[in-house]
Formats: structure tokens, sequence, C-alpha cells
């Protein structure tokens, strides 16, 4: 397939590669990140900001010890629903809705928590497993759904998982505004805090190496699934074409039902390491936005489990940046924000030189002698 | 003789292949040339080049012995030269009239159907068409759309005709009527360029031929000084064997009947009425028709992609009606479907998944929950050499397969036992030769004659009826959903089967 445009230069044609090479992708990523660097470099300029202090101070989200360890902190939530995400994205399931898993993995976790402190019920050493049991079901179940409606009636699973968001957003307000709000909290909306056992402590007394090592986990999770298991398989396929599915007797309904579970089972967890990982406990708005730049990170690692570890890793970076940024130079954190959609932006637009080659034919290319 | 196309040691490289090399081809005014040639020999690029949508990178075209260059279809048009692509391009909402009038140079603000639309009919007429230029494009037949899009190059004037593989929508009488159609263009002094891949439709029209492989001309000859088997040899540069041994139907025991079997097309109206069939372990029964005549239907129905509204499928003595996909898959059944590109493969997985879309779930390949890939891996390899899938390795995408390769990896999946183990109870094989060329054909011939002898009972569906005389037991015809007659071996003949298929058409008029 191949479109020919004139231009007053001569002919560009784009012609669709035959297969797109790793090189090329890899390639058009890392360009696409230079380039949204170079362009928010541009805009910080034109607000009269000093740029090249700002990048020093992004640098050393990466490289200080110290900031280092909060950039991963925060990059365990983005990445385990990155990784669900992944996994939806495959199936063809454009689930939006990792932000509303995260929010009910929260309610669970913190619900199991609340349950013990108030009722004595579960031992200290079952708590922390049973956290992790009951996000995962409850993000789960989230995601199901949605999956549920597409997979017997095809209502369209973008528009239902975003709309559960709001859902689940507004459900921990009321919680913790409500029967969850800390007796002896002076009446702010914020639960009591979590005991250390129900903390992600338990490697090096540390939420980010303990969050680390959930990360890898749960890639290697996601890549066992995707590439090793039938039910990846059939998610694959699925993904790529349901007729086929259909006609290789493959259960289309279960395998989006069971794919969207695990997806919003990976963005509970992703909730979990947010109340008893980088809180300690449960407040509204809890998460700024994790189950939408996981979106971002997801297809910036082309759904890559293992790539989706670097890039949440990048993205917690910038978070962290974005912090430091407002704390010392006073500059809105909203202008990481702004790079994270420009960066996103640029992902989108790299897909075309990965899928498609662009040829400059010039004036009298091809003509005979 | 007058020259109208010359191509003269034409060129034309892509990345990795020559699809043209040093090409050497005329055309003379009144005759029909056929260009013939598997798929990939390079015809249709040749053909591009002389429409103006590709530059060749050597080489020079002639048109009425002045030396020209080509730079879009706008200029090839301007010389005279027309051309009818295999997949029409017609507006479907708009008129008959519309669509021919829609290139002209000199049209008015306010089109002047009267005197245009009298203009296309008695063109038309010429030809013995009865085309009516008020009709809705999607109202007609495919023959009738094809005539259009005839109309909209006689219509410009043009006097140098290409057409792509136009018989591979039309029945049998439609081929003869565009036959007689071309050849009255011939006596009118117009050149005609016939591609086709048919070798019998070579001799029924055309005047000379020219034989292309890979990229090359291999031959040009007048048609009357050539034989089939010569041409095929040219072609597949092998001899062909064209009438492949035939096993006695051994009357085995029952595989499949559909009773009293209804059902409803993608657009909600009956597509099956009352269909009645058997089939036996060892036999081929065929079905012809015209394609859209419930076909498709049937065989999705039996592979349970379809729901039925009424009747019954059984399987192996089971009652299948309406069960899912799986189950029919379990009980030994294998589909092949139609546009294999479309319904029967992935094009962006590998060769291995496609190969093991259906098998993956089944000992030994997984186990509960795990897939065995090495296993996999191993008897990948084996069922590319023995279904002679060519391809450089099983890793590539199944996008990087040529059609007669998509197909054999289709059979190596459906056929060679890797799903449950043994040789299928029923092969469902809707149109598996469509579009293929020679080579592939007898393949796929071959290895259905091959799954009879082993005991399989086999539906096999076909536009082509010499193929289906060739290789059925019994020929059953379908027509709007219904099934018109069944002839044994023997007693069929082009003219029979050609009628019980086109008394509908007629009616439809």
């Amino acid at each position: 397939m191949s479109r020919k445009i004139n231009t007053p230069f001569g002919v560009i044609r784009i012609e669709r590669r035959a297969a797109y090479p790793r090189h090329i992708a890899v390639l058009t990523t890392l360009l696409a990140v230079l380039l949204a660097f170079l362009a928010v470099a541009i805009i910080l300029v034109l607000i009269g900001i000093d740029f090249t202090a700002a990048f020093t101070l992004i640098v050393e989200s990466f490289t200080k010890p110290e900031l280092m360890l909060n950039s991963v902190k925060q990059a365990i939530p983005i990445c385990l629903s990155a990784l669900g995400l992944g996994i939806a994205f495959k199936m063809n399931f454009w689930n939006i809705g990792a932000e509303g898993q995260i929010y009910v993995g929260m309610i669970a976790s913190t619900g199991v928590v609340l349950l013990h402190a108030y009722y004595g019920l579960f031992d200290e050493h079952v708590l922390l497993p049973l956290m992790f049991l009951t996000s995962f079901a409850l993000g789960g179940l989230w995601c199901l759904l949605p999956a549920f409606l597409k997979a017997k009636m095809n209502v369209n699973e973008i528009l239902t998982t975003l709309m559960l968001n709001y859902v689940a957003i507004l459900l921990v307000d009321y919680l913790i505004h409500g029967p969850w709000r800390d007796p002896g909290g002076y009446g702010f909306p914020l639960s009591i805090k979590f005991p250390d056992y129900a903390k992600l402590l338990f490697l090096f007394g540390d939420t980010a190496y303990t969050g680390l090592l959930m990360a890898i986990l749960g890639a290697a999770a996601a890549y066992l699934i995707m590439d090793h298991s039938k039910l990846g398989f059939e998610i694959k396929v699925v993904g790529q074409n349901l007729n086929v599915a259909r006609y290789s007797g493959i259960d289309v309904s279960k395998v989006i039902m069971f794919g969207a579970f695990i997806a919003g089972g990976l963005a509970g967890i992703g909730g979990l390491s947010i109340v008893s990982g980088i809180i300690g406990r449960l407040r509204p708005r809890a998460s700024p936005g994790y189950g939408y730049t996981a979106i971002i990170v997801a297809a910036l690692a082309g759904l890559n489990p293992w790539l989706i570890v670097l890039a949440s890793i990048f993205f917690g970076g910038l978070l962290t940046a974005g912090d430091v940024l407002q704390a010392s130079m006073n500059i809105p954190k909203t202008v990481i924000q702004m790079m994270q959609a420009i960066i996103f932006l640029f992902i989108l637009m790299g897909e075309v030189f990965k899928r498609y080659r662009i040829v400059f034919e010039g004036k009298s290319g091809g003509d005979m002698p | 003789m007058d020259e109208l196309v010359g191509l003269r040691g034409i060129v034309k490289r892509f990345p990795g292949v020559v699809a043209n090399d040093h090409v050497d081809f005329t055309l003379r005014r009144g005759e029909v040339h056929a260009l013939l040639g598997e798929n990939g020999a390079g015809k249709t690029t040749l053909m591009n080049i002389l429409y103006g949508l590709y530059k060749p990178d050597e080489g020079g075209i002639y048109i009425k012995g002045k030396r020209v260059k080509l730079k879009s279809p706008r200029d090839a048009i301007e010389l005279g030269i027309g051309m009818v692509h295999q997949n029409f391009r017609l507006i479907e909402g708009h008129t008959v009239l519309e669509n021919i009038v829609l290139g002209a140079r000199d049209l008015e603000f306010v089109i002047d159907s009267k005197r245009r639309g009298e203009e296309i009919r008695r063109i038309a007429e010429n030809y013995g068409w009865k085309i009516d230029p008020e009709m809705k494009i999607w109202q007609l037949s495919a023959g009738e759309k094809q005539q259009v899009e005839l109309l909209k190059i006689l219509y410009r004037g043009a006097d140098i005709l290409i057409l792509d593989e136009p018989t591979s929508v039309l029945t049998p009488q439609e081929t003869r009527e565009l036959f007689r159609a071309l050849r009255r263009m011939a006596s009118e002094g117009k050149g005609i360029i016939f591609i086709t891949h048919k070798l019998n439709e070579v001799f029924e029209v055309s005047d000379r031929v020219t034989v292309m492989r890979k990229g090359r001309v291999v031959v040009t000859e007048k048609t009357t000084e050539t034989t089939q088997e010569q041409l095929a040899n040219y072609m597949v540069g092998r001899p062909v064997v064209f009438r492949p041994e035939i096993a006695e139907a051994v009357s085995g025991e029952e595989v499949a009947r559909v009773i009293d079997l209804e059902a409803l097309s993608d657009k909600g109206i009956p597509a099956l009425r009352k269909v009645n069939l058997t089939i036996r372990s060892g036999e081929i029964v065929g079905i012809a028709g015209v394609s859209g005549n419930g076909q498709v239907e049937l065989a999705e129905v039996m592979a349970g992609l379809r729901k039925a509204t009424g009747g019954r499928v059984i399987i192996a003595g089971v009652d299948v009606t309406n069960k899912d996909p799986r189950k029919i898959i379990e009980l030994g059944v294998a589909y092949i479907p139609p546009e294999s590109i479309k319904w029967g493969i992935i094009p962006d997985m590998r060769i291995v998944d496609n190969l093991f879309l259906k098998a993956y779930r089944y000992h030994p390949y997984s186990n509960k929950l795990i897939l065995n890939w090495r296993k996999i891996f191993e008897d990948s390899e084996r069922l590319v050499r023995d279904f002679e899938v060519i391809t450089p390795n099983i890793f590539n995408k199944a996008r990087s397969l040529s059609g007669g390769n998509i197909q054999r990896l289709i059979l190596a999946r459906e056929l060679s036992g890797i799903i449950g183990g043994g040789i299928p109870k029923l092969i469902v094989a809707a149109y598996p030769t469509k579009g293929l060329d020679v080579g592939a054909t007898e393949f796929v011939h071959k290895t259905l004659l091959k799954y009879k002898k082993l005991g399989s009972g086999i539906l096999f569906i076909s536009e082509d009826l010499e193929e289906i005389m060739m290789l059925s037991d019994r020929i059953a015809v379908m027509l709007e959903g219904r099934i018109t007659g069944i002839l044994h071996r023997g007693e069929t003949n082009i003219e029979r089967l050609g009628l019980l298929m086109s008394k509908a058409v007629a009616e439809k008029r």
C-alpha cells in the first residue's frame, strides 16, 4: 500500500512497512521523548523560567538517591496498572479505568485494615496477604463489569471504564468523609494511620524496595501470562481478530472477562501500593492520576512488561521532579503534567513512523533515461 | 499490422524483487491479447506501468508508435487507455449514469442525463448489454457492475482496454456474454489485454497469448498455435498434472447430515431455505452455484459460526445444531474458510501461532495453563515441510506469505491431525482455490483427494465448475438458499449445471 503526495519539492511517498523493526520502534520512542523535552523547554523559556535550572532538577530526580527512591515509590502504582493495561490493550479492550480500579483497590485494602483495627478481625500476619487478595479482587471486579457488558451486549468499554472512575473516586470521598473518618483525626477527611505490619516494608524496611520487587514480580507474571499461557495466546488472538478467534473455537466472552479481571486486579494492587506504601492511610484524591499516567506508560513501552517497569520509573521520576520544581523553583506541578501529555502526543505521532516508511522521491526520481 | 501498445525492455524493481525483468509486450489493433501467469508473475505490475500507476526503472512505453512518459493514470487515460480492476471502483449509492460520466472532461454544470443516458444506452446496446443508466449500482449483479466499468472506459472513447482477471466474479453465462462483447470490441479495432490465470479462457477469447513467469516473459504465441498443456508448462515451469487420479468413492458411513436447515444472511434475510444434504466418509460433495446463494452460510452453520434458525446439523451422529465452534472442532470437523486472508489467519501473528490457532489448547501442546512452545515449534517445522509452505522461517508474520502459502498453512492447521490426532471426519472447504495460482490450486486438489482416500467426508464449495466436476463425486447446485439438484459423477456437464445455477439469475432480473 502506498500513497503519493505531490509537493513543490517533489513527490513524497508513504509506504506501509512490511514489518516494523525493533530498532525503529526504540528510536522513534526515544525521539518522541527528546522532542517532548525540547517542546517543554521552549514553553518554559516563553513563560520566563530558567529552563537549565529546571532541567537540572529534573535530572536530579533520577540521580540523587533519596529522590530516586521517591521516584520508584511513585512508579509502583503506575507500573502495576500499566502491566494490567498492557494485557487489556493486547486484547483490544480499551480500559481507561485503571484510575477507578486503583481507587477500589485502595478501598479494599483500607477496608481490611479497618476491620482489623476496629473489630480485631484477622491476625497481623495474614493482614497484608488478605489486603493483596481483596484489592486484586475488587479491582478485578471493577474492570469485570465493563468487560461483561462488552462481551454480552457489545457496550463500548471506553465509556464504561471511564465513567466508573468517577464512581470509584466519589465512593472514596464518601467513605472518608463518613464512616471511615479517623475518630481521633480532628475531623480531617483521613482514615486512621495503617500499622506498620499493614505497610509495604517487607524488603529492607522500605516501600521503594518492596515496591520495586512487586513491580518486577508483576512484570514477570504479565510476561508469563502473555507469552507462555493459553490465556495469553487467546488474549492475543481475540485482540487481533474477533472473527478468527471465534472460528478457532475460542470462547471470546470468557477470554475478555478473564483478561479484564486480571488487568483490573493489577491496578487494584496498584491502589494498595498507594495506601499501604506511599501514604500509609486513605485520603481523598489519593491518586493524582496514576491510572491515566499508566495509559501513557503502557503505550510508551509498546505493551512490553519489562519496558513498562522502566517507563514507569521514568514517569515516577517526572512526578518527583514536579514536586521538586514546585518546592524549590515555584514552578507549578502542572508543567510536569503538560510534559507527560506532550510526550504522549509525540509517541502517538511516532506510531506513523513505525508503521510507514516515508520516501522522498525528488522531482525527477524514477524517471526514464 | 497496427501496433497500439509497445512495451520494450521494461524493468521494475521493488525492494528485494525484480517484478518486471526486461519485459517486451505488444498489443495490436483488433486483437484480444491474453496475459497469463501465476500470482506474482508480474502481470499486474506490468499493467500498472502501462496505466501510469508505476514508473518503470528502465525501458520505454510506446503508444500508437509514439514514445510516451506516463506520470499518472490521467496521462494514460488521455492516450486512450482504460483499465478494469479486479475489485470494482464504483460508487454504490450513485446511478450507472453518474458513475460513468464522473470522469468525463466536458461535464456540464447540470448533468444532461437525457442526452448522456442515450449515449450510454447506445454503447451498451452495441455490445448486447441491457443496462438502465438510471439504476443504482448496488442494485446490479456483479456481471452488470463489470459492464458499467467497461462502459466507463468506452464512454471516454478508450481503444486500449486492460481487464484484470475479469471473469473471477462471473457465472459461466455472464463470462460467455463478456467474451462476446470483447470479441466485438476487437472487431471494431480496439485492443484488449486480458489478464488471467485460467487456461481455458485463453483459448476461448484470445488471439495471442503472452506467458509471464517470475517477472519475465516466457513466450508470446498465437493462441491457435499452442495447447493448454504447453501453456501450463510455461506458466509453472514444469509439467502439470491436469487430471489427478481420482479414487472411486467408497460410500462409507455418513459423517454429516443437514436436515431442513435454515439460516439468515448477515443482512438478516433468509440465506438457507430448508437445505438437506448428506456427506459420507470417503466422498467429495461439491456445491456449485453463483456465490451469494447460501453456500458460505451453509458452511458457516456447519462450522458453528452462524446460527441456524431452523433445521438440524448432525455430525458424526451428534446433533450439533447451534453448538459452539469448539465442540464442532472437537468432533473432527476441519473448516477452510472463504477469503482465507480475512477469515482464516491472523496476518500480524507468526506462522507458528497461525498453525496452532486451534491445536494450542490440546495435549501435547499445552497442559491446563501453560503452552508447550518447544513441542509447538518442533511440530511447526514438520507441518511447514509436509504441507510445502515456503517460508524462510516459522517465526515470520503470516502476512509475509503469498496467497498459495497461506492456503497451505491453513490446510496444515486443519488437516494434519494436530487437533486431537487423526484425520478429520468432515472437511468443509469454502472456495479453497479462489485466487490461487495453478501450482497452489493443484496442491489443494491433491490434498483434498488424499484425505478423501484416507476417509474424510468433504464438502467442497467452489464457483469453478470445471474444478467441481473434476473432484466431486456428487454435485449439489445451490440457488437462492435451496439445493436445486444433486447430480452424480458422470451425469454432469457444464450446460446442465449452468442451467440449474442460472435459472435464478434469469428470474432475478
